[in-house]
C-alpha cells in the first residue's frame, strides 16, 4: 500500500519522471553507449535518416488501435505478411519500378483487409487480453503464411518465375531479390544534401500519413474510436457500435502496416521471405514505447522520438558491446534484450499504474460513501 | 442501396483497370543486344566497330565487335540509340530506332542490321 | 440425443474434438503409410515423460489466478543454470542429475520470488507482462552465457573462445539416467522409460497432495475469488507468490528432465519460445485461462505430443514433404489463440 503514495504525489517533477520513465532511461543508456561505440556524427545522421524513412510508416500504423483502446497491436505483423505476399507476386511477374511497388500495394491491400478483419474479430472475442491474443495470433498467422508461401506457392498457386522457387519445385526461396523495386520510392525525387542522398518521396509519404492521422482524429469516426478507447460502456450507451469500431481500427492498422512493410522492403532491396516480418511487431512496439507512448496513449511525436532513440541504440549497441567486452555478439544480444526489456518494463509500469489508479478510484468512492453514512 | 452497389462495382472495376495498367507499364522485358555478323536472307551484315548503346535514355554500355549485352526495360514503347565509337572517341554516327513490346515479349536486337536499316534488326519472342 | 452430443461438443470445445479425431485418424493410417505403429507409440510415451513436468508446472499459477505462465522461461533458465553448473562440477549419473535439480531449485526459488513480486504488482495483466519478462530474461541470459566464467572444456567454445556453446552434449554425464532406470524392454523396438514416467508420477502426486493441504486449498480460493479469499483472512499476495515460486521450481525440474531425455542442453535463444508448446498442451488438455487440473496436464501432453510425433511421419509419407514445423506452429499457437478467445468470468 505504500506504493500508492507514488502516484498520489502531485509533484509534477516526479509525475513526469514516471510517465516518461522509458525514454529517459533510454537516453541515459544511449548517452553512455555512443562515445563507447566510436561512431562519427555524419554516419549517425545518415543512418538515422535512412532508418526514419524506413521504419516510421510501420510505427505510425500502431497509433490507430491505441486510439481505440486495443493496446499495442501485433496485427501489424499480419499486415506485413500481406505486403510480402504482394511483393512475391510482383517479383514473380517481373514488374519493376514504381509501377511494381504500386501494383504490390494494389494486390496486397485486399489481403491486408481480410487479415485485419480476421484479427479484429478474434481480438473482439478476447476483450481485456488483446495484447497477448494479438501476440499469439501473429505467431499463428505465421504458420498459415508458411503454409501458403512454403507449400502453396508453386503448387496450387501458379508461380512462373522459377528463380524465386526452391529447388524442389514449389515453395518460395528464403531470400528474394527485390532489385526491381529497390529504393524506387526513395529515389523518386532525388535530392542530395552534401554527400547524402535523401529519400524525399518517402518522407513526403510519411508526412502525408501524419496529416491523415491527425485529420482522422477529428472526424466522426476518429472521435467515435477515441470514445471507445476511453470507455466501452459509455461508447455503447451513446449508440456507437463498439465491436465494429474496434475491428475497423485493426483493419486500418493492418493495411497501413502492409504499406509500411512494402516501404521498408523497398528500401532494403531484399526480402527475407520467412524472417522479415517476425521482428516487425516487437521492434515497432518497442520503438513506440521508447518514444514515450503507453498502452493507452500514443501520438505522432512518440513515433519519431521513438525511432530516433531506438534505432540509435540499435546502431550503437554492437559497437559498444565490442568496445566494452570485446565481443560484438554481445551487442547483438543486448539489442534484443533491450527491445524485449523495454516492452516488459513499459507494460509492467503501465499495468501497475492502471491498478493503482483503480485502487485510488475505489478508495475515493468508498470514502465518499463513508462520508455520506457519517452524515 | 442500388446506388451503393453500382458505385462499389465501379470502384472495383477501376482498381482492376489500374492494376492491369500498372502491370503492363511495369512489366520487365529483356532486350538482348548483339554486335555480331548476321545473315538476313542472302545478305550478310558485318559487325565492324564498337558502339555505345542507350535504351530508353539509360546507358547500357559499350559493345565491342562480337559482344553482347542485355538491357532490362519496363513497359511498352522503347527507344534504342546506337552511337559509333572508334578509338575511344564518338565518331558522330548515331542511329535511333523505336520499338514496342507486348506484355510477354522479349527482344533480340542486332546492331549491324539496325545500322543498315534492315527490317530484321529486331527479333521479338514470347 | 442431439442435445447430449451438442453439450459434449460445447464442453470439450470443437477444436479439441477435431484434434482428437484427427489423432485417431493418424493412428489408423500408420500401418498404411509405412510408419511403424509400435515405435510411434513408444515415441509418444518417451516424449510424454520428457515434456510432462514442464506442463505440470503451469498448474499452480493457473489455480491461484495468475493466468497462463508465459514467463515459463524463468524456471527454464533456473534449470539450465543447474544443469550447466552440475556439468562444470563434473558430476555424472544420478548424482549429476540430482545435483542439477538441487542447484536448479535454488535458483528457481530466487527467480520465482522476484518474479512473484513483479506479478503481484500487475494483477490482471500478468500474462502479457510475463511474456516479455520471459523474453527479456532469455535475452539477458544470452549475454550471461557468454560472460559467465565457466571452464569445463565440454561446454565452452573450442579454440580458446570464451563463453558457453549453444548446445552442450550431456552424453557421459547424466544422459538418460531416468529413462534407462528400470527400463522395460518389449520386443526389439520398444522400451518403456519407467524411470521418467515414475518421476513424473511422483511429481504429479506431490502437486496433487499439495493442493489438498491447507495452503493449496487457500491458493485455489484465491484463484476463484479474490475478495472472498480476503474476507476469509487469506493473504492473497502471499498465496500468489507461493504459487509462482512453485511453478518456477517445477519448471526448473521439468527442463532438466527434458534435457535428460533429449541429450543436450540448449542455451541462448532456444528457450525463447518454450513456453508456448507447454501452454498449448495444457489448453489442449481442457484447461482454460482460469482453470487447470492435473487431468488437463495428462490429457494435454498426451494429445499434443502425439500430434507432434505422428503428424510429421504420417504426413511426410503421404505428401512427401516436411510440413511438421509449420503444422506445429499452426497447432500450438492456434490452440492458445482459441483458448484466449473463450470468455471467462471476470476476476476482481
Amino acid at each position: 500500500m505504500r506504493k500508492q503514495s507514488l502516484t498520489k504525489t502531485m509533484n509534477p517533477g516526479v509525475l513526469f519522471l514516471i510517465n516518461y520513465a522509458v525514454p529517459i532511461i533510454f537516453i541515459i543508456l544511449i548517452a553512455f553507449a555512443i562515445p563507447l561505440s566510436g561512431l562519427s556524427g555524419i554516419y549517425f545522421i545518415r543512418e538515422l535518416m535512412i532508418r526514419l524513412s524506413r521504419n516510421s510508416f510501420l510505427i505510425l500504423a500502431l497509433l490507430i488501435p491505441v486510439m481505440a483502446g486495443m493496446g499495442m497491436n501485433f496485427s501489424i505483423v499480419l499486415g506485413a505478411m500481406a505486403g510480402e505476399i504482394g511483393l512475391i507476386f510482383i517479383t514473380d511477374w517481373q514488374i519493376i519500378g514504381i509501377s511494381g511497388m504500386l501494383l504490390a500495394i494494389l494486390i496486397s491491400t485486399p489481403i491486408a483487409v481480410l487479415l485485419g478483419y480476421f484479427a479484429g474479430i478474434v481480438l473482439n472475442r478476447a476483450k481485456g487480453r488483446e495484447m497477448v491474443t494479438g501476440f499469439m495470433l501473429a505467431f499463428f498467422m505465421n504458420g498459415i503464411y508458411q503454409l501458403f508461401v512454403l507449400f502453396g506457392m508453386g503448387n496450387i498457386i501458379p508461380i512462373s518465375n522459377s528463380s524465386i522457387l526452391l529447388p524442389r519445385g514449389y515453395g518460395i526461396r528464403n531470400t528474394i531479390n527485390l532489385l526491381g523495386i529497390r529504393q524506387v520510392l526513395d529515389n523518386l525525387i532525388p535530392l542530395k544534401i552534401g554527400d547524402i542522398l535523401t529519400p524525399v518521396a518517402t518522407f513526403l509519404v510519411i508526412a502525408t500519413l501524419c496529416v491523415f492521422i491527425t485529420w482522422f482524429r477529428k472526424t466522426k469516426l476518429g472521435q467515435d474510436m477515441r470514445t471507445v478507447g476511453q470507455d466501452n460502456e459509455v461508447a455503447r450507451v451513446s449508440g456507437i457500435n463498439v465491436e465494429r469500431i474496434r475491428v475497423l481500427s485493426i483493419v486500418i492498422s493492418t493495411v497501413l502496416a502492409c504499406y509500411g512493410q512494402i516501404l521498408f522492403l523497398q528500401n532494403i532491396g531484399t526480402m527475407n521471405t520467412y524472417q522479415s516480418h517476425e521482428q516487425v511487431g516487437v521492434f515497432a512496439i518497442a520503438a513506440l514505447l521508447v518514444g514515450g507512448a503507453s498502452v493507452a496513449k500514443a501520438n505522432i511525436p512518440n513515433v519519431f522520438i521513438g525511432v530516433i532513440l531506438f534505432h540509435t541504440m540499435f546502431v550503437v549497441a554492437p559497437r559498444a558491446g565490442k568496445a566494452l567486452m570485446g565481443q560484438a555478439q554481445l551487442g547483438e544480444y543486448f539489442r534484443v534484450f533491450v527491445s524485449y526489456g523495454v516492452i516488459a518494463f513499459s507494460l509492467a509500469l503501465y499495468a501497475w499504474r492502471k491498478r493503482v489508479e483503480k485502487e485510488n478510484e475505489r478508495k475515493k468512492i468508498m470514502n465518499y460513501k463513508k462520508s455520506i453514512l457519517v452524515k | 442501396m442500388r446506388k451503393r452497389i453500382i458505385i462499389r462495382t465501379a470502384l472495383v472495376a477501376a482498381l482492376i483497370l489500374i492494376g492491369i495498367f500498372l502491370y503492363v507499364i511495369g512489366k520487365e522485358h529483356k532486350v538482348v543486344i548483339d554486335n555480331r555478323d548476321i545473315s538476313v536472307g542472302d545478305i550478310i551484315y558485318n559487325a565492324s566497330t564498337t558502339y555505345v548503346v542507350w535504351v530508353d535514355n539509360q546507358e547500357i554500355g559499350v559493345i565491342k565487335k562480337g559482344e553482347r549485352k542485355i538491357a532490362k526495360v519496363a513497359g511498352v514503347s522503347h527507344k534504342i540509340v546506337v552511337e559509333e565509337i572508334k578509338d575511344n572517341v564518338l565518331t558522330g554516327e548515331r542511329y535511333e530506332k523505336r520499338f514496342k513490346l507486348k506484355t510477354n515479349e522479349s527482344a533480340m536486337v542486332n546492331i549491324p542490321a539496325l545500322i543498315n536499316n534492315a527490317n530484321e534488326w529486331i527479333d521479338k519472342t514470347k | 440425443m442431439m442435445k447430449k452430443i451438442e453439450n459434449i461438443i460445447e464442453n470439450f470445445g470443437l477444436p479439441r474434438i477435431i484434434i482428437f479425431l484427427f489423432l485417431v485418424l493418424l493412428f489408423i493410417l500408420t500401418p498404411f503409410v509405412g510408419v511403424r505403429f509400435d515405435t510411434s507409440i513408444n515415441d509418444v510415451i518417451v516424449r510424454f515423460g520428457m515434456n510432462g513436468i514442464l506442463v505440470l508446472s503451469l498448474v499452480p499459477m493457473v489455480k491461484s489466478g495468475c493466468g497462463l505462465n508465459f514467463g515459463l522461461q524463468l524456471g527454464i533458465i533456473a534449470g539450465l543454470l543447474g544443469a550447466v553448473i552440475s556439468i562444470e562440477m563434473e558430476t555424472i549419473g544420478f548424482a549429476g542429475f540430482f545435483t542439477a535439480v538441487g542447484i536448479a531449485i535454488f535458483f528457481a526459488v530466487v527467480f520465482g520470488f522476484l518474479y512473484s513480486l513483479l506479478l503481484n504488482k500487475v494483477k490482471g495483466d500478468e500474462m502479457v507482462v510475463a511474456t516479455y519478462v520471459g523474453f527479456s530474461s532469455v535475452s539477458f541470459m544470452c549475454i550471461m552465457w557468454l560472460m559467465l566464467p565457466f571452464k569445463s572444456p565440454n561446454m565452452i567454445w573450442a579454440y580458446g573462445g570464451s563463453g558457453l556453446r549453444t548446445t552442450i552434449n550431456i552424453k557421459g554425464y547424466w544422459f538418460h539416467v531416468l529413462t534407462d532406470f528400470l527400463k522395460i524392454k518389449i520386443g526389439n523396438y520398444i522400451f518403456f522409460p519407467t524411470g521418467t514416467i515414475l518421476f513424473f508420477a511422483l511429481l504429479t502426486f506431490l502437486v496433487w497432495a499439495f493442493f489438498k493441504t491447507k495452503i493449496g486449498a487457500a491458493m485455489i480460493v484465491v484463484g476463484s475469488n479474490t475478495n472472498y479469499a480476503k474476507s476469509c483472512g487469506i493473504n492473497v499476495e502471499k498465496m500468489r507468490s507461493i504459487s509462482v515460486i512453485l511453478s518456477t521450481v517445477i519448471a526448473a525440474i521439468g527442463i532438466i528432465v527434458y534435457q535428460e531425455g533429449f541429450g543436450f542442453i540448449q542455451l541462448y535463444t532456444a528457450p525463447l519460445f518454450m513456453a508456448f508448446p507447454a501452454v498449448a498442451a495444457l489448453l489442449l488438455g481442457g484447461a482454460t485461462v482460469g482453470k487447470a487440473s492435473i487431468k488437463n496436464v495428462i490429457i494435454g501432453v498426451f494429445l499434443f505430443q502425439s500430434i507432434l510425433t505422428m503428424t510429421p511421419s504420417v504426413v511426410s509419407n503421404i505428401i512427401k514433404s516436411d510440413m511438421s514445423e509449420t503444422i506445429r506452429i499452426i497447432l500450438s499457437n492456434g490452440m492458445i489463440v482459441y483458448a484466449l478467445t473463450r470468455i471467462t468470468r471476470v476476476r476482481t
